[in-house]
């Protein structure tokens, strides 16, 4: 009777956790492993050759051309990095903080911040496109109306300009994000502590500096993490805006772009490299894994000292 | 004492105030690019070229009647319902499943099964694009939507069975020790008593997962290649080709496949953010 | 006991595909979607002269087709005839064994091909054909004939002249060029369609014999004067995407277009009252042979294991046909690789007619066979030379070192 029961509740427990766990494995583990495990194959097309050690891992990293491109890229995406941090995450601080202070129309802010980030990338890509046209653009018309006129670039044109364009419409796009998560945090904070702080001190420097900052910590590590990942991941905006070969000759190539144009080949210049591209995933995968992990670790250690 | 006072109020006012310019400030910026683009909907090109932030005459739906005729808008946008449903009900489903058997049971393995889910929470399934496709291929699936329905569920899951197990852990136990005394099975336990009490994170759960995956770009660009089966974002790309020559039907374009999501999250906007920020703030 | 099964599944089909023969349906893939009508036109065309096989067309996406394709043919599921690509394309697909090996033998009327058509659709290392050649493009300038006329402008017999017809546009309020470069592969179609009569065919006869490489004063030459006529395209041209720039054309704002041929049939569906001519850019002098750049974008080829080896031969030598070419140029407006076609459209006769003086577009025909591809580096060389960040002399270097990786030539 209690064995019966006990493999019945054995069966009903299986019954529950088998197929999600089978569709993880079969449609994430599983590709992820492969992955690793293709990158020491040589490709003929889709066809898998000879096991070859780690030739593609080298022919990406230090032979010509892969090598300069991988360089290129990687270099983007550490700018990309660095300046979505501050226009998305510092500026999603200061929002925050704003926010928090419930003034007037505070509610309408708040959905207002984050309404672009409901939108596809593909929609924020394709309009911000238009807005940066040279010669109709939205932004050029902006400059002209206010006699700026002589500032109008080719925004996407240029090396100069054309992956900071990419970064500020990614900033539009994504602020949102951080600024409620920041938010969330700081509407944590207990008002006793808050209260206690406003006796001794006016300052708001102050109340930011040493209690506000430390308390939304663990939200910061969330989101800087997040934000490395997508930033090294990082591939609709600059695959829409810049095109796949990351134009201007290069310029906004970033390691996304790159690992699927060595992949599946660009019409309009070279063909399928399965090989190479496999290795590419998996450096880019173990990179964002070991950093990630080392910066949750590491500002979280911060957190508990605090 | 009381000039104090007065310095201090003067002090939050001028404070509070600088506040406000940077809120309405940055509220601008954020909506502008939003209402230019409605308003470019109902504008020609002359005018969209000449005069980019004048109000327009709404009576002129024009390039709105050719993406609703001439394109196929609608084909896009049934394609992408089908796809996000689907995935959103097996994600729930299996979701559910998981998270129900690891918060009310006690059993071996239940951590780690736990946390093989959080695992994948970290996953990018992007990078394995190219076992993906070959896997793909040798189901037969390359070109059918089952196969961006198994690619959304699969990764949408770890984040679900996180919500999930979070929220049906902290459910009493009473009901179900009662229905249990009474000698419900387990099936009905979990059915007609536990599942009508997790529903608020079940929307949670699937605006958390909706956005994404209505949004997605990356796999139907891969795994699609029949223009019947596209899906809004990756049909709007080949659209903004085509038709490449009239700014007005672009911005509609634009307008049309924006407008329903962005009236969704004005009408559910709480649930919105609590959802899309839900992963990240414990 | 399954084995045997198997087996004799296996017979029986093999039993049935014997006896079905009169009724064999080959599967044709192509990436030419806006073509189906025509081509279901042709196939019942061919069926009537060949009762017993018919064909059924399917038809993928250009920018996916690559990769559908290889896929399917590595899987064992791909068709039994195909639309192939070319040079490079072609090569991964025959290299790896998926395509049937062709020579005059099988299809006689290769024999009167050009050279130059054969060699689009050869595997270098082998010899041997795999495809019959197609279709050809030609890299030229379209202009606006209306535009020239009430500017009194006529195409142009020299680099000076070609100037001042720009000149002329520009003081009339007119883009004399509606070309943008922001899309990577625009950098690469003006060099051909703009500098050929510069280069020369001195040039290409020399490079291909390895006495020379792209630091070759004729090939930098080519290169400043593109920089210099750039000044005529529109403002703020490296931003401008391609879409853009077609637009920009066909809505008569630009008087020309320095591009592909295959931007003829686009153009006049977007606006089918646009007035179209098309020439050769000039050579610095008049005297100058003016060349258009050439290359061949297509094939028709046969899986190596199709179903009916022998109904798809008899489709490809039918594809070889002059019959069929005639439509294929005229209903399709390609300029077919079949000697001898004739044009109903005077455009695409013009096109043919500028075929006869041309070069190589060669950073695509011969460039294309290993990493760096001179696509690659033409690229984003020329967009570096536009943004004034390379000299042209920098690019012909670059182009040279970067090659060197893989083209024997030049090595060192």
């Amino acid at each position: 009777m209690i064995s019966s029961q006990l493999t019945g509740r054995r069966l009903w427990i299986a019954a529950l956790v088998v197929p999600p766990i089978a569709f993880m494995c079969l449609f994430l583990v599983y590709p992820i492993l492969s992955a690793f495990a293709y990158a020491f194959y040589e490709w003929h097309g889709l066809a898998r050759g000879d096991f070859i050690w780690f030739d593609n891992f080298h022919r990406v990293l230090f032979e010509f051309p892969f090598s300069e491109r991988t360089i290129n890229a990687f270099k983007h995406n550490i700018f990309v990095f660095f300046a979505l941090m501050v226009l998305q995450n510092g500026l999603g601080f200061i929002l925050a903080y704003c926010l928090w202070r419930e003034l007037w129309g505070a509610r309408f802010h708040r959905i207002a911040v984050f309404l672009p980030v409901v939108l596809s990338t593909v929609i924020v890509g394709l309009l911000w496109k238009l807005f940066y046209h040279p010669l109709f653009g939205a932004v050029n018309a902006t400059l002209r109306a206010v006699g700026l006129g002589s500032l109008a670039q080719p925004w996407l044109g240029q090396d100069s300009t054309a992956l900071t364009a990419i970064v500020v419409a990614n900033a539009w796009h994504m602020v949102g994000f951080p600024t409620l998560v920041f938010l969330a945090g700081m509407q944590r904070i207990p008002s006793e502590i808050l209260d206690a702080v406003r006796m001794e001190t006016e300052s708001e420097w102050v109340k930011m500096s040493k209690i506000v900052w430390p308390l939304v910590a663990p939200s910061a590590t969330v989101v800087f993490t997040l934000l490395f990942v997508g930033a090294f991941n990082w591939f609709e905006l600059p695959f829409i805006m810049g095109g796949v070969d990351g134009s201007p000759h290069g310029a906004t190539d970033v390691l996304g772009l790159y690992f699927y144009r060595t992949a599946f080949g660009s019409t309009s210049a070279s063909a399928e490299n399965f090989g190479p591209g496999s290795a590419l995933a998996v450096l880019i995968f173990l990179f964002i894994a070991v950093v990630s992990s080392v910066i949750t670790i590491r500002l979280r250690k911060r957190e508990i000292q605090l | 004492m009381r000039k104090s006072v007065e310095s201090n109020t003067f002090r939050t006012f001028g404070w509070d105030g600088l506040i406000q310019i940077l809120l309405i400030g940055n509220s601008i910026v954020m909506l502008a690019p939003i209402v230019i683009m409605v308003f470019s909907a109902f504008k020609t090109n002359a005018q969209i070229f000449q005069s980019p932030f004048s109000i327009p005459d709404f009576t002129n739906v024009k390039s709105i009647l050719r993406v609703w005729n001439e394109t196929d808008f609608l084909l896009y946008m049934g394609n992408s319902l089908i796809v996000t449903g689907a995935s959103i009900a097996l994600i729930l489903i299996l979701g559910t499943m998981a998270a129900y058997a690891i918060a009310r049971y006690e059993f071996r393995g239940s951590g780690l099964i736990l946390l093989f889910f959080l695992a994948g929470l970290t996953l990018p399934l992007k990078l394995a694009i190219i076992p993906l496709f070959i896997q793909m291929r040798d189901f037969g699936l390359i070109d059918s939507r089952l196969s961006l329905i198994f690619i959304y569920v699969a990764t949408g899951l770890p984040t679900t069975v996180f919500i999930m197990t979070g929220f049906i852990r902290s459910l009493p136990n009473e009901l179900e020790d009662a229905a249990r005394m009474d000698g419900a099975n387990e099936a009905r336990i979990m059915w007609s008593i536990m599942l009508p009490l997790v529903r608020p994170a079940m929307v949670i759960a699937a605006i958390q997962n909706v956005v994404p995956i209505w949004n997605d770009f990356f796999f139907p660009l891969i795994f699609i290649q029949n223009n019947n089966l596209k899906t809004l974002p990756q049909g709007l790309t080949t659209f903004m080709g085509e038709f490449g020559t009239d700014w007005g039907v672009l911005f509609s374009g634009l307008t049309l496949s924006a407008l329903p999501i962005i009236i969704l999250y004005i009408a559910l906007s709480r649930q919105f953010i609590n959802g899309m920020t839900a992963g990240a703030i414990k | 006991m399954k084995r045997l099964l198997l087996g004799a599944a296996i017979a029986c089909t093999s039993l049935l595909s014997a006896t079905a023969t009169f009724a064999t349906e080959l599967s044709f893939w192509t990436w030419r979607q806006e073509d189906k009508a025509e081509y279901e036109k042709f196939f019942a065309d061919f069926t009537k002269a060949n009762p017993d096989i018919t064909i059924k067309f399917e038809a993928f996406e250009a920018t996916n087709y690559n990769t559908v394709l290889s896929t399917a043919l590595a899987g064992g599921k791909g068709p039994d005839l195909m639309m192939t690509r070319t040079y490079g394309g072609i090569e991964s697909l025959a290299g790896a064994g998926y395509l049937m090996p062709l020579d005059d033998n099988k299809i006689p009327a290769v024999k009167g091909f050009s050279g130059a058509a054969l060699a689009s659709v050869t595997m270098r290392s082998n010899k041997t054909l795999y495809a019959v050649p197609a279709a050809s493009q030609t890299m030229l300038v379209i202009y606006n004939t209306e535009i020239f006329q009430k500017n009194g402008i006529t195409e142009p017999k020299s680099w000076d002249e070609f100037i001042a017809a720009c000149e002329k546009l520009k003081a009339a309020g007119i883009m004399p060029f509606a070309n943008g470069t922001a899309t990577a592969w625009q950098n690469e179609t003006i060099v051909s369609a703009l500098t050929s009569s510069i280069m020369g065919k001195a040039f290409y006869a020399d490079l291909m014999a390895g006495k020379t490489d792209f630091n070759d004063k004729r090939y930098v030459e080519a290169l400043t004067k593109l920089k210099e006529i750039s000044k005529y395209f529109p403002e703020g041209f490296v931003g401008l995407d391609y879409a853009s720039a077609q637009q920009l054309f066909t809505s008569g704002m630009a008087g020309m277009f320095a591009g592909g041929s295959f931007e003829l049939a686009n153009f006049a569906k977007q606006n089918p009252a646009l007035k179209m001519g098309v020439f050769a850019a000039p050579g610095l002098k008049a005297e100058d042979e003016k060349l258009v750049g050439l290359f061949f974008d297509s094939g028709f080829g046969a899986n190596a294991k199709p179903k009916d080896e022998a109904a798809a031969i008899k489709f490809l030598n039918y594809a070889a046909s002059k019959e069929f070419a005639q439509a294929f140029a005229n209903r399709l407006s390609n300029v077919s690789a079949v000697p001898g076609v004739t044009f109903d459209s005077p455009l695409l006769a013009k096109v043919a007619e500028l075929n006869k003086n041309s070069i190589a577009y060669m950073t695509l025909v011969n460039f294309r066979y290993g990493e760096p591809t001179g696509s690659n580096l033409i690229q984003a060389g020329v967009s570096k030379l536009l943004n004034g960040q390379a000299t042209p002399a920098d690019v012909g270097k670059s182009m040279t070192d970067g090659l060197a990786a893989w083209y024997a030539p030049f090595k060192k």
